[in-house]
């Protein structure tokens, strides 16, 4: 109906936001940021046997512009959070960031004076991934878990400017009602 | 300003152990003597406290007014010929009980003699402060104090400001006192004994309202960091760029402060602790056997060696006997990891110098997968393994695991010819590490510089063979230096290190006895999981061990293994309860990685990404 039926053969239409977030899935350049153990994992996942560029993201990029996937791999501490928050804030929209190992994700083992408890106390975090360290497969699965969550956005409401559009709602319902 | 950062202390993680009566305890003093203590005597007298064996080591204990002298004295006396200080490190004794003379800090030196391969420890008091600090702190408490001894051994210059960071003692006379892991503006120093170990309170709640929510991200520090500082020495005359502590090529968070002059270097200033997880402070918190799951996360490149290290410190403090096949399972495992490590050196190595060169960052790491396969065999882990436990290893060996072994040592040594014929006599690697990274035998020992780093500049010196542990002694193989003393000859050396770990692996293999693979103590070494349904005692045992751990009498020893990357060693100070009263790890690549300045200096920008890979640093072991 409608507009197939119009266009010659062998052409396909679909919607904007699948065609774009089909080229978002499939490229996703991680940044080339590794902290600790699970930097190691994360340099075996991108070598020949686990071969991370089945999903397109063997492009680490060493500068924050042309990267979309920040990979915290490692614990955070006290003195190198202030350098994340800005790697983070670097990065240019849209951007994701996986968690990598027990340390990222919840301070792990160093419950102590010098380790942040979990990354997402200073960025937002869409992935988490157990394990000290995890094994190439499991960052390979965040990576599909990633693309199920690229799969559900929409360039009509950027993710950030979703956040704001959310905060600007909650403001005005109490106003109105 | 200082930061608002109040440790919490939780009353769970600081609980004292049960001990029995007498319990902490000092660490006696020395008893016996030999020669080198003697002669120390003869020249220094009443200045000596003690002298003499103390848990198999040289120590000597001297009255800090002398400290200076005593080491000058060690270095140049031609009978003593200590060329080097391995390491410092110091210990807060406020918990244990004193005499009233004795002081609360004690700061405690390695020294070594590579030509008369003698090792000795120096301990001596730290005066206590008179006047508050100058460099005005934010630190209620007066620092101790004690002479520095950058001016006899020049590697003591970072060891000294790592004391001074974390336990607060003040080195009179070092030239550049600042802190090296923690922020600048660190309000206190983590390891003295009334600071808390810090960290969140565990939530062991479900609902939200409850106070123990509270605490939650109570830790994190207000997101503007401090404003950097111009290194002391720079001159804004000349250009000052930034390396890291986001930077490809630094191996991690390590953070270079360069100072230009067009493209040569004029000095470098490294900024470290960007990766400090508080290690040592965990220690004391922890039970000895279940320290060794830390030691994994130091040097995540080399586990095994890390968990052999402690574990070997402690079985020496304990006198405990390891059976045969359990330490050739030990040596395995250690060489297979010193193969790894070299392995991923050289993978990092080539990327960094070639630029976009993956080639061999494929090929190495292809057969670093193999042996983590090895390793995922014996204990289901890759990377942080923890197979090595105090009384032996976790588990016996699989049956398919020599075959494995077997077929790995047959392809290895064409595998590194491979290598060997990508890089060695190629126009474009010697260019790029030929003459580059100069230092000579005399700068590298008085660096107090270790492993390849040592043996690149023609220092003969291997603890595997001159002061063999896990019966190293039984082993034929050799070690390999070179007189270069530049990047190409620490090339060769580790290159033919791989090597000769294979030389080592085949007679492993050959020579595996059958027997025990961890100790039959039951005090230690917990029974086996079929013994705990038939034998009531062997439950007592396990009920004990995992409970309350087991006790070590008091006393403190240094114990260095030859890791990977240079000299790996535990001092352990224990108070004869059942955690570490204080641990120290001496990280070969800190000590190491103090060499970027010197060899830097008057070289091309490019050079410094080269002096990093060749030095082989990692990061969780400089910031531990």
């Amino acid at each position: 109906m409608g507009l197939e039926q119009k266009v010659p053969e062998g052409i396909l239409t679909t919607t904007l936001d699948s065609v774009i977030n089909w080229g978002r899935a499939n490229s996703t350049w991680p940044l080339l940021f590794g902290l600790a153990c699970c930097a190691m994992e994360m340099i075996a996942t991108g070598t020949a046997r686990h071969d991370i560029a089945r999903y397109g993201s063997e492009l680490f990029r060493a500068s924050p512009r042309q990267a979309d996937l920040m990979i915290v791999s490692g614990r955070v501490s006290n003195k190198m959070a202030p350098v994340i928050k800005r790697i983070y804030d670097q990065m240019s929209a849209p951007k994701w960031v996986i968690a990598m190992g027990i340390c990222a994700s919840a301070g792990g083992p160093f419950n102590n004076y010098a380790i942040i408890q979990g990354v997402d106390k200073i960025i937002p975090v869409d992935v988490y991934v157990p394990g000290c360290p995890p094994r190439p497969e499991s960052l390979l699965y965040a990576l599909d878990k990633l693309r199920e969550k690229q799969a559900r956005e929409s360039i009509s409401a950027d993710r950030l400017s979703q956040a704001e559009e959310q905060l600007a709602i909650e403001e005005i319902i109490p106003l109105g009602a | 300003m200082p930061l608002d950062v109040a440790p919490i202390s939780r009353s769970y993680e600081t609980q004292r152990t049960l001990n029995p009566p007498g319990i902490p305890a000092a660490a006696p003093l020395p008893t016996g003597e030999t020669d080198d203590t003697r002669r120390i005597r003869e020249r220094f007298g009443d200045d000596i406290g003690a002298a003499g064996l103390h848990n198999g080591n040289q120590v000597v204990y001297v009255k800090p007014a002398q400290l200076k002298a005593l080491a000058a004295f060690l270095r140049a006396d031609p009978q003593l010929q200590y060329e080097t200080l391995i390491d410092v490190t110091s210990v807060d004794r406020s918990h244990l009980p004193l005499n009233g003379d004795d002081a609360r800090f004690q700061a405690i030196y390695q020294f070594r003699s590579y030509t008369r391969n003698q090792h000795l420890t120096l301990v001596t008091n730290c005066e206590a402060a008179a006047s508050p600090a100058p460099s005005a702190d934010h630190n209620e408490t007066l620092l101790p104090h004690i002479d520095s001894l950058t001016g006899v051994f020049r590697g003591a210059d970072w060891p000294e400001r790592e004391v001074y960071d974390l336990m607060g003692i003040q080195f009179d006379g070092h030239p550049d006192l600042r802190r090296i892991l923690m922020p600048k503006n660190w309000p206190y120093h983590p390891l003295q004994k009334q600071t808390p170990l810090g960290g969140e309170e565990v939530p062991f709640t479900l609902t939200w309202d409850d106070p123990e929510f509270e605490t939650l991200g109570a830790q994190i520090l207000p997101a503007e960091s401090a404003a950097p500082d111009l290194p002391p020495g720079m001159s804004r005359e000349n250009m000052i760029i930034n390396m890291g502590p986001h930077h490809p090529s630094t191996h991690g968070v390590l953070r270079l402060v360069v100072e230009l002059d067009g493209e040569r270097v004029v000095s470098i200033d490294p900024d470290l602790g960007f990766l400090h997880s508080g290690f040592e402070k965990t220690a004391e918190h922890k039970r000895y056997k279940d320290f060794v799951y830390y030691t994994d996360r130091m040097d995540y490149l080399s586990a095994m060696a890390n968990n052999l290290g402690y574990c070997l410190t402690v079985e020496h403090m304990l006198g405990l006997e390891i059976p045969e096949r359990a330490q050739v399972i030990r040596v395995i495992m250690v060489e297979m990891q010193r193969i790894a490590s070299h392995l991923f050196w050289l993978a990092t190595h080539v990327l960094d110098v070639s630029g976009t060169g993956m080639s061999l960052l494929m090929y190495a790491t292809r057969e670093r997968e193999r042996i983590l396969d090895l390793f995922e065999m014996v204990c289901g882990a890759r990377l942080t393994v923890s197979y090595i436990r105090i009384g032996g290893v976790w588990q016996d060996l699989p049956k398919a695991f020599i075959t494995e072994l077997k077929d790995f040592i047959r392809v290895m040594p064409q595998k590194i010819r491979e290598y060997e014929a990508m890089l060695t006599d190629a126009p474009l690697w010697q260019e790029r590490l030929a003459g580059v990274g100069y230092i000579s035998r005399e700068d590298g020992l008085a660096m107090g510089l270790t492993g390849p780093m040592l043996r690149g500049s023609g220092v003969d010196w291997d603890l595997r063979r001159d002061r063999p542990y896990s019966g190293y002694e039984g082993y034929e193989f050799e070690v390999p230096t070179s007189d270069r003393g530049d990047c190409y000859g620490r090339y060769r050396v580790r290159m033919e290190e791989m090597r000769q770990s294979i030389r080592i692996l085949q007679q492993a293999v050959d020579t595996l006895p059958s027997g025990l693979y961890k100790s039959n103590n039951r005090k230690v070494s917990a029974p086996p999981r079929a013994e705990l349904d038939v034998s009531m005692e062997a439950l007592i045992h396990h009920f004990k061990l995992m409970t309350e751990g087991f006790h070590v009498s008091p006393g403190f020893f240094y114990h260095g293994i030859e890791g990977s990357k240079g000299e790996l060693g535990f001092f352990v100070y224990s108070d004869g309860s059942a955690k570490p009263y204080r641990l120290h790890v001496h990280g070969p690549s800190f000590n190491n990685l103090y060499a970027i300045d010197h060899i830097s200096r008057g070289e091309m920008l490019s050079d410094v990404v080269t002096n990093i890979g060749s030095i082989d640093i990692v990061l969780g072991e400089v910031d531990r």
